[in-house]
């Protein structure tokens, strides 16, 4: 019996985290995949702004590093920059002007990297591991706020080495959005802040959670009228809630709805239930994409209460997700999230069957444009101590399981549909195909809906 | 009029004709999302709540417990400010209800609440969700203790960290104590025989009264608790319990930045080598925030530091709590080998701790850590009692090792006879 609860994701076949038959199913959507993809987990995505032309896509990793790629319209990811961390970095954003990345990272300071120059400078301090970092682009005065592990909201004026402001947390910073002039920061023990940005970042409201269990990501939506309005918190629990911030009836308007779990509506036999790791809402459409554990991503619609689709379950969980500024692009990163705390503690016979799973070298040779790499080596000795044949090692040691991610991305096309019925899935043309699957689902599901 | 007794099961046949008074029918027919009118405050809040959980909205979460019906139920208990909600829980007992049993009205949400988290525990031990993260039993209630908050990022980062320092096994061996303590406090939950039940809801209780404070009314909520709990709590014996342990939990918390006493955040600082990550992630990791620790801190020092062992512990032998209580201050300022000592005594200071707290009597949850240390500072006076307030009688109830029945004294013990 494993710690984790049965799931019938370790079954037998065992070629992938969730026991999918030998096929392999790291890309069951056919969509692209980036070229030259980070080498351990990946954290954080983030786009580049509107004001910047094209698209380019930043990724910070659990590697250390972050890496920058333009995306073009045709799906081609070409790597154009990497900077590097001393420690894993955990949350990338962009200035408003398109010029300047900021990367928080593990290693308790954030930078700020200027594409032009492809120089880093560090812009934070802290005392534990920097979580979220936002810019902030106010009309009197622009910032960069960062989150952490020390209970501090920080605000820093890129030019000098002692932040502007200091906003103490209940708690550790979890995760946290901005949009101005509100700011949503979730803590550990189930806090939730409110800022209000306009003059200077100071505390708006403190909300009771509406969820019952440790918060994993938020972020912010929209009205009508452009203007941020509430937010959307994800939990471990596999459970979004959707909050406003000033509606007009609470009780009816704030919701909460249950999104990657294993049986759906079933409720007779016990359900797996995944973390939510990442929200994100469509820029123009206002509907909102989730990634879960279970290697899925979800779109829905949250004023019509209504779940859009789901993808098909890739085979490791998907950690991160970001629409580009129009919302033509979803990129999403498809890598270990530290669900199962580590893949050493299952139990021999699944550890196993697990091991094996995990110890895939694939090279796509026919396309050309991306290697999984093979797990890591596992300390011998650790290894041993669970009965484990210790897998052929590489030198480096990293997370044993499979260390590598690809992200994906998918491009959705902007057009409105011509119509809301079910319709069937195109076949995937071999060739081309990859983009068009996903073209004909995502029109379906993200256009006009509402 | 006499209250109907039919309306207040919630199957009056007569509706509105019924000739007999259905109390805060007027509030909850009209809007069930409005905070109820000043005459419901009183007790019938629990009455509207329970009515207005029969509507389901047709909204995403229909088949949650949870997540339809408490929608409802959430503003009445989210409209209450502190004063209030403390004299309705407390208020059961007196005279403001002269009418029905009140207390059958709370019994019945308890008995929701217990449910609810029987079935919460259960769903989230067979999911394989994940297991280091905080749990309250329904929304905008207050964390119940025991459990810990850690992210997967925070345990990833730890491992990395063991990973350089190529002490893997220490974090396997943390992992798995952390592991072991969460399935103790799981089963514990589960299985509740009546004293976690008492606990398990004074918990939720007084955190519904800190419920709104819990983010900083800090220094009023933690006299209100400490004061009406008094007098008031004479009356039922079932809190008893909660009343007396209640103000020890308030000033136990006083020194709550002392965490590493607790033992058990040095755990990880050590083993580790140069890595000033982990030094500084410590409070964080495992049971270690200073938080949660001073929540788990008053918890467990109560019974340590005041002595008085059996009434809320059931079984929980004192010597075990001044036993485990002692060691975490051997490894304390920790060595790289306590590891293995820590790891070794772990078990015992772990299930002592899951222990401990949930048979806390009025632990208060980690939430409240804060204002109550807030609050102690500021209000020393109505927090302990200096010693030359109290009778003979009480100084002598209040030094010896146990309570008495009968003979607890009413007023909270003198600073300087609380051991910290």
């Amino acid at each position: 019996m494993s710690l984790f609860g049965t799931t019938s994701g370790f079954g037998t076949s065992g070629t992938s985290m969730f026991g999918s038959t030998s096929t392999d199913n790291h890309n069951p959507m056919k969509d692209i995949e980036v070229t030259s993809s980070p080498d351990d987990s990946i954290g954080c995505l983030s786009f580049s702004p509107p004001t910047l032309p094209g698209n380019f896509l930043i990724a910070g990793s659990w590697a250390n590093d972050v890496r920058c790629w333009e995306v073009q319209d045709s799906g081609q990811t070409i790597p154009k920059a990497q900077q590097m961390h001393t420690g894993p970095v955990l949350d990338v954003c962009w200035s408003d002007d398109g010029s300047k990345v900021f990367t928080a990272s593990c290693d308790k300071t954030a930078k700020m990297w200027d594409l032009n120059s492809n120089q880093a400078i560090q812009i934070a301090q802290h005392d534990a591991p920097v979580k979220t970092i936002h810019w902030i682009k106010a009309p009197n005065y622009s910032c960069v706020m960062t989150g952490s592990w020390d209970k501090t909201l920080k605000f820093w004026d890129t030019r000098s080495s002692n932040p502007m402001m200091v906003l103490q947390l209940p708690e550790r910073c979890y995760c946290a959005d901005v949009i101005y002039p509100m700011a949503v920061v979730a803590t550990a023990e189930r806090g939730l802040i409110v800022y209000q940005l306009e003059n200077q970042p100071s505390e708006f409201r403190r909300i009771e959670s509406p969820l019952k269990h440790q918060h994993r990501c938020v972020a912010i939506f929209k009205d009508k009228q452009n203007k941020p309005t509430g937010f959307a918190l994800g939990s471990i629990e596999g459970r979004v809630a959707i909050h406003y911030i000033n509606p007009p009836n609470p009780a009816k308007d704030n919701f909460t709805f249950k999104c990657h779990r294993s049986n759906g509506t079933n409720t007779s036999a016990p359900q797996d239930i995944y973390a939510v790791n990442g929200i994100a809402f469509h820029p123009v459409h206002g509907t909102l994409a989730t990634v879960g554990s279970d290697g899925r991503f979800s779109f829905w619609d949250k004023d019509a209460r209504t779940k859009l689709k789901t993808s098909e379950q890739l085979d490791q969980p998907i950690s991160a997700c970001c629409f580009n500024h129009n919302g033509n692009i979803f990129a999403y990163a498809s890598s270990y999230d530290w669900s199962k705390a580590s893949a050493l503690l299952v139990t021999p016979h699944l550890a196993v069957t697990v091991d094996t799973a995990w110890r895939r070298e694939l090279t796509r040779k026919e396309t050309g444009q991306s290697r999984w790499e093979s797990c890591a080596g596992r300390p011998t000795s650790v290894a041993a101590t669970f009965g484990l044949t210790p897998c052929s090692s590489r030198q480096t040691p990293k997370w044993p399981g499979n260390a590598v991610l690809c992200v994906l991305v998918c491009e959705l096309l902007q057009s409105p549909l011509p119509s809301r019925g079910p319709t069937e899935p195109c076949a995937p043309d071999p060739c081309e195909g990859r983009l068009c699957l996903s073209w004909a689902w995502t029109r379906r599901c993200l256009g006009g809906i509402g | 009029m006499t209250i109907c007794q039919f309306f207040l099961q919630g199957r009056c046949r007569f509706g509105d004709r019924c000739w007999n008074e259905h109390p805060g029918a007027g509030g909850a027919g009209g809007g069930r999302q409005q905070q109820p009118s000043g005459s419901n405050r009183r007790g019938w809040n629990t009455t509207s709540q329970r009515y207005s959980s029969v509507i389901q909205p047709s909204s995403f979460s229909k088949s949650t417990p949870w997540g339809g019906s408490r929608d409802q139920e959430k503003p009445s208990f989210s409209s209450f400010d502190s004063g209030a909600s403390t004299s309705r829980n407390r208020g059961f007992g007196l005279s403001q209800n002269p009418f029905a049993s009140p207390s059958s009205d709370a019994q019945k949400d308890d008995k929701k609440l217990l449910e609810g988290i029987i079935k919460d525990m259960e769903i989230w031990e067979s999911s394989g969700q994940w297991m280091f993260s905080v749990y309250s039993p329904m929304k905008k209630k207050p964390n119940i203790s025991g459990f810990t908050d850690i992210s997967p990022e925070e345990l990833r980062l730890e491992y990395h960290n063991f990973l350089t320092s190529n002490n893997l096994q220490s974090y396997l061996n943390s992992l798995q104590q952390l592991i072991n303590q969460w399935r103790n406090r799981i089963n514990e939950l589960k299985s509740l025989n009546t004293s976690t039940n008492i606990a398990l809801l004074s918990d939720v209780k007084d955190g519904v009264n800190q419920a709104a404070p819990a983010f900083g009314f800090g220094s009023t909520q933690a006299v209100t608790f400490g004061s009406p709990g008094f007098p008031v709590n004479n009356s039922s014996s079932a809190n008893a319990q909660n009343f007396s342990f209640k103000p020890r939990s308030g000033f136990a918390s006083a020194p709550s930045g002392s965490p590493p006493v607790f033992g058990n955040t040095p755990a990880f600082g050590a083993a580790s080598s140069a890595s000033s990550a982990i030094t500084t992630s410590v409070p964080s990791f495992g049971f270690g925030k200073p938080a949660v620790t001073s929540a788990a801190s008053f918890s467990f020092k109560s019974p340590a530091a005041s002595g008085f062992g059996s009434p809320g512990f059931s079984g929980f032998p004192a010597s075990m709590a001044a036993g485990s209580f002692g060691t975490p201050g051997a490894p304390a300022f920790g060595s790289g080998t306590s590891m293995a000592g820590f790891g070794s005594l772990g078990s015992h200071s772990h299930t002592a701790f899951s222990k401990s707290s949930s048979d806390t009597f009025g632990n208060s949850s980690i939430s409240t850590s804060l204002p109550v240390s807030n609050g102690s500072t500021t209000t020393d006076n109505e927090l302990f009692t200096p010693r030359d307030q109290l009778t003979a009688e009480e100084l002598e109830q209040f030094q010896s090792k146990k309570f008495t029945l009968g003979k607890i004294p009413l007023k909270p013990p003198p600073a300087e006879l609380v051991n910290i």
